[in-house]
């Protein structure tokens, strides 16, 4: 069964006077479950593919499905339930809170969803525990390294039990060893919960792990 | 997100940047010191007004006498004019706010005190009244119902006997001119009288208390029991003439056409009515209404209370300056709370992004950022109010100091010229986290507003 499903995207930016296509009409199904990498080139629409996919943009033309809702259609009171209960987001440059330990910054998603404390702290502990953490869980993000880090924001990830994860070049600032730890873990914890992934990478070794590859160019899909 | 989440969070984000958020605070504390401690300085005035006004004389008295009738006074005006009679006391007794009424009688004449000379105004009281009317002896007692020759006199009675022959202190208000006034106790003065007819009378008073320094008013005459001063009414205004009586006989002309029935009933209307009649209200407010009302009805009233209403007014003009003043003090802190928050949300709008995308709401945005400037705001308030609790002290004891020995003479005690009332604290308070509040809500909504994917790309 199709968990998401992109049908017939375009996406047209305003880039000053001129107007830039970032997503040509492009169409992608995402199976319940699956590990899917999204690779190209730098520039070919990946980010704008997978903020699209996760609701924080809106198309110009098309129509996002995440189970049966149209996520393009919905007002902004509504994705914010869908971002709390059903998706967690993994970026680029971890993006920590730097005034919070590892553990509030993972049980940070609960705190906007209304957890009690004593509950989420909890949760957070499993969630840095899933990616061998739990000893740093009293440190400040400056205080560990940029693999930590990520493997913290990846805890952050899954720490409102999601549906869907997306994750935004997670291995882009890491080098080959550490990015490769890191899929393994994200891989690892969304397969014991079967969980869907959506990876966008430009890294071809990163990519090899996804049980789906789709290639992109110039905001079309080339390749699957 | 729940309130407590929020409170600690926008708490944690307040202290990522110690230094901005301790001077904004401080903007706010001044801010919320020049107003309160402004506010407490009108305050203070007008308490001290008070304070000084009951120094002078009662607020809960008011002095009623009869209205001057003059020649070519208007019809209507005339006709209102009232006696001050036994039957006008009884009226005035009845009136709503009057705890009591006591009628005087008035006498002045020159009086000797062994070799020293002096003038005196004698002034007569029912004995039982005094402690109504708010007498107080200083030393000695107040008058009794038995007491015929007996007299209490205020403070400054003293200064107005001097030897024979040679200048003595000049009598003036205010400190005391040098005597002290319990010299005058348990002496005797001898009081002598003359008449329209020429006829000479003496009267030999007893001091038996001397008055308290309360109301200034009250330092220069003589108190004597009011059976004593109607008689010596009676003597003086024997072999009156009529043209003096027609000035104090204002009513029904034309009915007392016969002149010998119109000097008839003029002698008795003469006997019979008082030189004034000291009103005891419930209480200032009282004093200023029954006082408005006693000259509706013809009467000439006033108390020290008519003055307050007008310095009153003086003051909370005074008020208002200085409130002004402090108020652009506290709107300049409040510019410093709204230009603090927009910088905080510049420097953090990858961060809004990033919680934007983890779930945060458009609300709990919007109140993270508003808890954050009602904190500064609530923190500079706290703070400004321990601060202008310790100037409100310095002020009072160095400044209130000085200008209490300045108005009252040297022994006077400070005055309290700032005065921080328990509502300005609770008002300070509510304020300056309002202050706050409203100081957030600009840059508040415009983190709320942030788009998540194009701040993402902000660094």
């Amino acid at each position: 069964m199709a968990i998401l499903a992109l049908r017939d995207i375009v996406k047209k930016y305003r880039m000053g006077d001129s107007i830039v296509t970032a997503l040509d009409h492009l169409s992608i199904t995402v199976e319940d479950g699956e590990f899917v990498t999204v690779s190209g080139t730098s520039g070919c629409g990946k980010t704008t593919l997978l903020n699209i996919a996760a609701g924080l943009e809106r198309p110009t033309k098309g129509e996002v499905r995440f189970r049966n809702v149209a996520l393009n259609k919905l007002k902004e009171k509504d994705l914010v339930l869908f971002r709390r209960k059903f998706m967690g987001f993994v970026f680029q440059g971890y993006n920590l809170l730097p005034a919070l330990t590892a553990l509030e910054n993972v049980a940070l998603p609960l705190v906007f969803a209304g957890i009690a404390r004593k509950e989420r702290l909890a949760r957070a502990m499993q969630a840095l525990e899933l990616v061998g953490l739990a000893d740093r869980c009293r440190h400040k993000p400056m205080e560990m390294s940029g693999g930590q880090q990520q493997r913290v924001s990846i805890a952050r990830a899954l720490v409102n039990r999601p549906k869907i994860i997306f994750a935004d070049e997670p291995t882009g600032n890491l080098d080959t060893r550490t990015s490769a730890e890191i899929v393994a873990h994200l891989k690892e914890a969304a397969k014991r919960d079967r969980q869907t992934v959506v990876l966008v990478t430009h890294d071809s070794n990163i990519a090899g792990i996804a049980d789906r590859i789709i290639y992109m160019s110039d905001g079309r899909l080339v390749d699957e | 997100m729940k309130a407590n989440d929020l409170l600690v969070l926008a708490n944690r984000n307040l202290w990522r940047r110690k230094g901005r958020t301790i001077l904004t605070v401080l903007g706010m504390t001044i801010g919320t010191v020049s107003v309160i401690v402004l506010f407490s300085l009108g305050i203070g005035l007008a308490e001290w007004q008070r304070v000084s006004m009951e120094q002078w004389g009662s607020l809960n008295i008011i002095t009623v006498s009869q209205a001057f009738f003059y020649p070519g006074m208007p019809e209507e005006e005339r006709d209102k004019l009232r006696l001050l009679n036994e039957q006008a006391v009884s009226e005035i007794e009845a009136m709503p706010g009057v705890l009591g009424v006591a009628p005087a009688f008035t006498v002045g004449g020159e009086a000797r005190k062994g070799r020293e000379r002096g003038y005196l105004q004698l002034i007569g009281i029912e004995p039982g009244k005094m402690a109504l009317m708010e007498f107080e002896p200083k030393a000695g007692r107040l008058l009794h119902d038995e007491d015929r020759y007996n007299v209490v006199a205020g403070a400054h009675v003293i200064n107005n006997f001097m030897q024979l022959g040679r200048p003595g202190p000049a009598a003036v208000i205010g400190p005391p001119a040098g005597r002290d006034s319990l010299e005058l106790l348990d002496q005797r003065l001898v009081l002598t009288l003359q008449n329209a007819r020429g006829q000479k009378r003496r009267y030999t008073l007893n001091v038996v208390g001397i008055l308290g320094p309360q109301f200034a008013e009250r330092a220069h005459s003589v108190y004597a029991p009011l059976s004593l001063l109607r008689e010596m009414h009676n003597f003086i205004n024997q072999g009156a003439q009529p043209a003096q009586v027609h000035l104090v006989e204002p009513v029904n002309r034309q009915r007392d056409q016969a002149a010998g029935l119109q000097r008839v009933r003029r002698r008795e209307r003469l006997e019979l009515q008082y030189s004034f009649a000291s009103v005891r209200t419930k209480s200032v407010e009282y004093t200023k209404q029954l006082g408005e009302e006693l000259r509706q009805m013809g009467y000439q009233a006033h108390s020290i209370a008519d003055q307050l209403e007008g310095i009153e007014q003086g003051t909370r003009t005074v008020q208002a300056v200085l409130g002004g003043i402090g108020a652009i003090s506290l709107l300049v802190a409040t510019i410093g709370i709204i230009n603090t928050m927009v910088m905080s949300i510049y420097e953090r709008t990858r961060e809004i992004a990033v919680i934007k995308v983890l779930g945060a709401s458009f609300s709990d945005i919007r109140g993270l950022f508003l808890t954050e400037a009602a904190l500064i705001g609530l923190l500079g308030g706290i703070l400004g109010l321990v601060c202008s609790f310790l100037l409100s002290l310095l002020i009072n004891i160095y400044a209130g100091a000085a200008i209490g020995a300045g108005a009252m003479g040297p022994e006077a005690p400070p005055v309290r010229i700032s005065v921080i009332p328990l509502w300005l604290t609770v008002f300070a308070l509510a304020f300056s986290t309002t202050i706050g509040l409203i100081a957030g809500l600009y840059p508040a909504t415009r983190a709320m507003r942030l788009d998540p994917v194009t701040a993402m790309r902000h660094y």
